[in-house]
């Protein structure tokens, strides 16, 4: 299946292509496949995070479909 | 120990005098809250001889409170007609609160109206009004640098300065206060007490702190060491220790735009397409790239560091942040994408005195009357420099989105109580809408923050989408803030404390350990809601009621992309928000 993740702020490193950026880059996963899964194939660090599944909040351990748009936000806030 | 310095603006007289004892657990808020409550009758004409407008720091001002530098201002505002608070960064507070002033109280008018004033505090607790009618019309950075040039070489100075929107008495109007740096760029922006300034003829305030310590402590130790634990707290927990620090405010740009919550275009949508051009890490990248800086506090003892410089393409200074909710009002809700339109949009309002979030939704409700299109920067500078320099649509667009939408004929007006909204969609996020209908203030986000369990997963989670809690989260966020405000903290150090326990605790304990009093958790929430009390009995005085405690109708009916949602929570749960203004008055002794 195929699903789009974008990567926010510092976490923005941590996309396989090395480029940086906020733009998503398309996955193609196996069925099944968990956020959690996707936050441990990254890297991403191990902290409080804000994640998004086609704009609303997800769990962690939710599983993806295809056709998903995921975004992991670290903590941040302003105001 | 602290004073109130009262400026007579009638008589042009100046009084010292012992902050009352029913005020000394004041400051901040509470303090400008209860002073306007005593002396202004709430059907006062806000830019008439009744109107008063007073300037505290905190409780903690003049401390090493950590983020303990922020600056209240308060008056009955020209724009809600209520009782406003507006809060400022900069220099200022902490220079009054060394010279132990608590507040300073301008009253009545000058008799002639074209007289201009400049109100200095010298360190030695002197003060004197000079006229300076040749001030008349200066902008906000003139006045910083002609000030500059009547200081001496080794001052250590702050100014608070009125530009000529509060000159012109326009509803937008907000006063400025010096950074660390001088620059007049930190605005107590929101509610039009610019145009009070400038009712008063008071054109700026010098406040001298040269040489001046830190104010002394009823238990040093003790104050020291909570001191510190709340230092670490807001240095350690990831929103307060790296998200603000590395990103500044408008980190929230992307954040918000995912959740569907990023009003945009007028609030017709809940996604901006072109958000990476205002994106608050777009921002970083170019602001590093041109040699701006990135990272510094408002005011002095700021251990967060939420602050930056834009400069432009040569490195030269423009503005400070931008700041999220000025990205967003000058950017995305106008369908602007260039940071350097928004930047020099958020300058022009910094010359002028000009709250961008007004302005920002200004410019989007005239672009929504098709008068010019959205996404347009150089029609958009135009429309904005007409308040001065002349053309379409001139003066109006100074008193905000209310008046441009109702001259224009624009059938979405967003605001409430006649003040615009932030940067947040309440059709997306459910909490915010609550507080931008129960609030005080008029639509205002900082009121209670709910963006925090809303959004952000901090202080817990209550979904955006969903009606169940919201009321109650907006109640205790307002509280918690209208604390906050009294003690002249910073909101941002609300993230670590709705999420480290201990953080809460610390700020009792500097507060106990600075004043000598008993403070505990249930003497800050108490100050709290004695403080929002002062302000809804206001208002009811003003003529408020349930009715103007809503959101536009619109809100209620027309859904909002992407999640197509409308505004639902009940009018019930919007009126249970003020459930303890009766019980607190009472007890407070004013009914």
């Amino acid at each position: 299946m195929k699903v789009d993740i974008a990567l926010f702020a510092y976490l923005a490193d941590h996309q396989p292509d090395g480029l940086g950026g906020r733009h998503a880059r398309t996955f193609d996963l196996p069925e099944g496949t968990t956020i959690a899964d996707m936050i441990a194939t990254l890297g991403l660090p191990d902290q409080p995070r804000v994640v998004f599944v086609n704009n609303r909040h997800a769990a962690e351990d939710s599983v993806l479909h295809d056709g998903d748009r995921l975004a992991i936000f670290p903590p941040v806030a302003g105001g | 120990m602290r004073e109130i310095l009262y400026v007579d603006m009638s008589t042009l007289s100046i009084e010292r005098k012992p902050l009352p004892e029913k005020w000394h657990r004041y400051g901040g808020r509470a303090l400008t809250d209860a002073i306007v409550y005593d002396m202004v009758p709430p059907t006062a004409d806000p830019l008439g001889q009744e109107n008063v407008l007073v300037f505290a720091p905190g409780l903690l001002g003049g401390t090493t409170a950590p983020n303990g530098g922020r600056l209240s201002i308060g008056a009955k505002s020209p724009l809600t007609g209520g009782l406003k608070e507006s809060n400022a960064g900069g220099q200022a507070a902490h220079g009054l609160g060394k010279l132990k002033i608590a507040a300073i109280v301008v009253t009545g008018k000058p008799a002639d109206p074209d007289a201009r004033y400049m109100l200095t505090i010298e360190a030695d607790g002197s003060a004197k009004l000079s006229r300076v009618d040749e001030w008349a019309g200066a902008s906000n950075y003139a006045l910083a640098d002609a000030i500059k040039a009547m200081r001496p070489a080794d001052d250590r100075y702050s100014t608070i300065t009125n530009g000529p929107a509060g000159e012109a008495g326009l509803k937008a109007a907000g006063i400025a206060v010096s950074d660390m740096k001088g620059y007049p760029n930190r605005f107590a922006g929101r509610g039009g007490l610019g145009a009070v300034m400038g009712s008063k003829g008071l054109k700026a305030i010098v406040v001298s702190d040269k040489g001046l310590p830190y104010l002394e402590h009823a238990d040093t130790e003790a104050f020291d060491a909570a001191m510190k634990r709340f230092s670490t707290a807001l240095t350690t927990h990831p929103v307060s220790g790296t998200g603000l620090p590395t990103y500044g405010t408008n980190v929230l740009m992307n954040i918000l735009n995912e959740a569907g919550g990023l009003p945009t275009r007028n609030f017709s949508t809940g996604q901006f397409e072109d958000v990476e051009g205002v994106s608050g890490e777009k921002q970083r990248e170019v602001t590093l790239e041109r040699g701006g800086n990135v990272k510094h506090g408002c005011h002095t003892g700021c251990v967060i560091q939420c602050s930056r410089y834009w400069v432009d393409k040569d490195g030269a200074y423009v503005t400070k942040g931008p700041e999220y909710e000025t990205a967003w009002a000058f950017g995305t809700d106008c369908g602007i994408s260039d940071m350097d339109v928004v930047a020099e949009l958020d300058r022009i309002c910094g010359e002028y005195g000009l709250d961008t979030i007004e302005m920002g939704n200004t410019l989007a409700v005239y672009m929504d009357s098709g008068a010019i299109p959205f996404g347009d920067g150089a029609a958009a500078i135009k429309a904005l420099k007409s308040v001065f320099e002349g053309g379409a649509p001139g003066r109006i667009i100074g008193d905000g989105a209310e008046a441009v939408g109702i001259k224009f004929g624009v059938e979405h007006i967003p605001v409430v109580k006649h003040q615009a909204m932030p940067a947040y969609e309440p059709r997306a996020v459910q909490g915010i809408g609550v507080t931008y209908a129960t609030s005080t203030q008029g639509a205002d986000h900082t009121a209670g923050y709910t963006i925090t369990a809303n959004i952000l997963g901090v202080g817990g989670t209550v979904d955006p989408l969903k009606t169940e809690g919201q009321s109650d989260l907006s109640k205790n966020l307002q509280i918690a803030t209208a604390m906050l405000d009294a003690l002249g903290l910073c909101i941002f150090v609300a993230f670590p404390v709705l999420d480290i326990p201990d953080a809460f605790v610390a700020i009792f304990d500097m507060a106990a350990a600075h004043t000598g009093d008993v403070w505990d958790t249930d003497e800050l929430l108490r100050l709290g809601r004695e403080t929002l009390t002062f302000e809804r009995l206001f208002n009811e005085g003003a003529g408020f009621t349930a009715a103007d405690d809503r959101l536009p109708v619109w809100m209620k009916t027309l859904p909002l992309p992407p999640h197509n949602t409308v505004f639902e929570v009940t009018d019930a749960d919007l009126d249970a928000v003020f459930d303890f203004v009766p019980e607190t008055a009472k007890a407070m002794g004013l009914r």
